[in-house]
């Protein structure tokens, strides 16, 4: 016992030699990640001709900070990103919501054709996405929807992902939970809202941060449905830094920087839940 | 006698008023484009330019996102039946809809349809009816570093002894740091079809019933580029990238990139030279690219179409394509409009603009078959094969035979 107290010292030669080769492990993983980040920051401030060095200079010589307000003239980004957070908000929240009552029903409800109705569902996974745009298109055509926000917000207030992922978590609450609520007088919804829910934050934060990134990051779907300038996103708006000639990528490496402050922001207070109901939930 | 005369007059004045008021009444058209921000400019000025001319007429431009993005937005809206009334689409992608487009080449005098570019013209022509006019195009063409070559190739053999010369180990530790070129064998496979159309070869035959790909001019035309194959590098970044490295000292490439190419030149302090791609055996042409204006049938009233037509030809006016190709950094698509002052100006003082405008009057439209974009799969697979010497020039053709067979349907 006292050997192995010595062995676990703090300075102790293996532990340390262990501490420092995973902490080198570590950052040299974290300096990999976050290679990209640097190169796209820093790119925002070069020159054209900087851009283009080789070898890469990776740090600019003189900082064009104008490069960001060139960027933002590009496209009117004012709106875009008004319409980005608009949709990504409603489309979250509203996710969130069907996804909670959809997966505590596959969860813990026994109905006619659940398991069927579930593997349906999970069967229109393995649809790709182009196969349905044109039919969704003449949908949404149908509806009188195109060029409107309820083409960018309706078709995605669901999602058989979010389902699926709450449903496994629900599944990890005890029933016996349930019943103890039903005998004091609890219904399902009640028992839905005050235990399930609470329990699950984890996971409905997961969900809530996969789609609001999803929704951030469309699009397609927002080119296709809509005309006018004022219902466009950001991701559009990032599209048009790429010409059939080339790309201005000091401009491209501006505007993306600002695309991604608000999701940075977004992580940075949720970051906890999202690990936590990542580990819970087993999704990568 | 004098009251049927007033009335006849005033009849005439009625009729007379009525025509003008139909000619005059005002109609929108919607041009989906996939112009980016610093072609919109120019653009929004052409369309700008038309509405003051055509006061009753308002065109609404939506920008569609790349190409394929705008294909899709079409595929989708033909379907539901409100497509645009102007589209900028390749010409492969408008063959299979020209059920539902205006076939403009009737609309267009014969004098209008005569100044479009030869190569242009028959690769906007299906059956024999020209379904679409061209807009935005470039042209390839040789870019040679004036450091290290005086006098630029003019032959396939003058290109491969000089990519050989130019093949060296700079540092001397046996490894080779600059090569003669490069050949983007999967990202840019249209190298291939210039080989192919210098040696006198075609992809198909004329009715489009048989692939002639892999017969005596394919297989020229692919030896040819092997043969270059261990003075070029072979990948597909961007050959400016090669270029600020270092790495290579001529390449046949767009001349829509240009101003990459140059930048790439002065961030290493050379200067870079254009010319005419070298001859093969029968001639030197090159591929041109780009885009079509189609003017759809459906869901479109006839003020539409109309208006639609008029927008096109207003486009292929010399004034109007020379400024588009002037500020757009393209090239004009009618014969006239190389004779515009505007564009006698702008190159006078640019020599690579001369070329590349020399080699344009003599270049060649891509094949406007509908699976050209599948069909340009198999191209660039069979190409890389052959560059990175894992088939031979006989097999990679023959396998690309093979599947073109299957692309011939459609």
């Amino acid at each position: 016992m006292a050997s192995r107290q010595a062995a676990l010292g703090k300075n102790n030669p293996r532990r340390f030699s262990y501490r420092f080769t995973l902490y080198t492990l570590l950052f040299a993983g974290c300096a990999i990640m976050l290679l990209p980040f640097f190169w796209m920051v820093t790119t925002s401030f070069k020159t054209e001709l900087e851009v283009m060095k080789m070898p890469p200079q990776w740090i600019p010589k003189d900082w064009q900070w104008e490069n960001y307000v060139k960027a933002w003239n590009v496209a009117p980004f004012g709106r875009y990103f008004f319409n980005s957070f608009f949709i990504s908000i409603t489309t979250t929240i509203g996710e969130v919501i069907t996804t909670i009552l959809a997966a505590y029903a596959f969860a813990k409800m026994r109905f006619f054709g659940k398991n069927v109705l579930f593997a349906i569902l999970l069967g229109t996974l393995m649809i790709p996405g182009q196969m349905l745009l044109i039919p969704n298109y003449v949908t949404i055509y149908r509806l009188g929807w195109l060029d409107k926000y309820q083409a960018l917000i309706i078709p995605w207030l669901a999602s058989v992902f979010g389902i699926f992922l709450l449903r496994q978590f629900f599944r990890s609450i005890p029933d016996e939970l349930r019943d103890a609520a039903r005998i004091d007088g609890c219904s399902q919804f009640r028992f839905l809202w005050r235990v399930v829910v609470p329990l699950s934050k984890p996971a409905i934060v997961t969900v809530a941060l996969l789609k609001f990134l999803g929704s951030w990051n469309a699009f397609l779907w927002v080119l296709i449905m809509t005309t006018s300038k004022e219902l466009r996103t950001v991701p559009v708006g990032l599209s048009m830094f790429s010409t059939e000639m080339g790309t201005v990528y000091e401009q491209l490496m501006a505007a993306s920087v600002l695309a991604i402050i608000p999701v940075l922001i977004l992580f940075f207070f949720t970051q906890k839940q999202f690990i936590q109901g990542v580990a819970r939930t087993g999704i990568k | 006698m004098k009251s049927w005369k007033i009335g006849v007059i005033g009849l005439v004045v009625v009729l007379l008023f009525g025509l003008f008021a139909v000619a005059e009444e005002p109609v929108t058209i919607t041009l989906l484009h996939a112009m980016k921000p610093t072609h919109q400019e120019p653009l929004l000025k052409l369309i700008s330019d038309f509405m003051a001319e055509y006061p009753y007429i308002t065109v609404e431009p939506e920008y569609g996102g790349y190409y394929g993005d705008v294909e899709q937005k079409v595929m989708a809206s033909v379907v539901a039946g409100n497509p645009p009334t102007v589209a900028q689409l390749y010409e492969n992608v408008i063959t299979p809809l020209i059920e539902v487009l205006v076939p403009i080449g009737t609309a267009l005098p014969e004098e209008e349809r005569a100044d479009i570019l030869d190569g242009l013209a028959a690769a906007a022509t299906v059956n024999g009816i020209m379904y679409s006019v061209p807009f935005n195009k470039s042209i390839m063409v040789l870019y040679y570093r004036k450091d290290l070559i005086d006098t630029p190739p003019t032959t396939w053999e003058e290109f491969r002894d000089l990519a050989a010369a130019l093949t060296v180990d700079t540092d001397g530790d046996g490894n080779i740091d600059r090569w003669g070129t490069i050949i983007r064998a999967d990202g840019n496979p249209e190298l291939f079809l210039n080989y192919l159309t210098q040696a006198g070869g075609t992809i198909l035959n004329e009715d489009w019933s048989e692939v002639t790909i892999n017969n005596e001019a394919g297989l020229q035309a692919m030896e040819y580029a092997v043969s270059l194959a261990p003075y070029a590098i072979v990948d597909n970044a961007y050959e400016s990238d090669f270029l600020k490295a270092d790495q290579v000292c001529m390449y046949v490439s767009t001349s829509g990139g240009a101003k990459y190419n140059y930048l790439a030149a002065e961030s290493i302090g050379v200067e870079l030279g254009v010319a005419l791609a070298p001859a093969g055996p029968v001639n030197n042409r090159t591929m041109i690219q780009g885009a079509n204006f189609a003017v759809f049938d459906r869901g479109q009233t006839e003020a539409q179409k109309e208006a639609g037509i008029l927008f096109c030809r207003f486009m292929l006016r010399p004034e109007n394509t020379a400024y588009w190709a002037i500020e757009g950094n393209y090239l004009p698509v009618t014969k006239s409009g190389y004779e515009d002052p505007a564009w006698e100006e702008h190159v006078a003082n640019d020599p690579g603009k001369q070329v590349m405008s020399e080699a344009m009057l003599n270049g060649f439209g891509p094949l406007n078959h509908p699976n050209y974009s599948d069909m340009r799969l198999v191209f660039r697979t069979m190409f890389e094969e052959a560059m990175l010497l894992e088939a031979t020039p006989q097999e990679a053709l023959d396998y690309a035979a093979m599947q073109l067979e299957d692309l011939l349907e459609y």
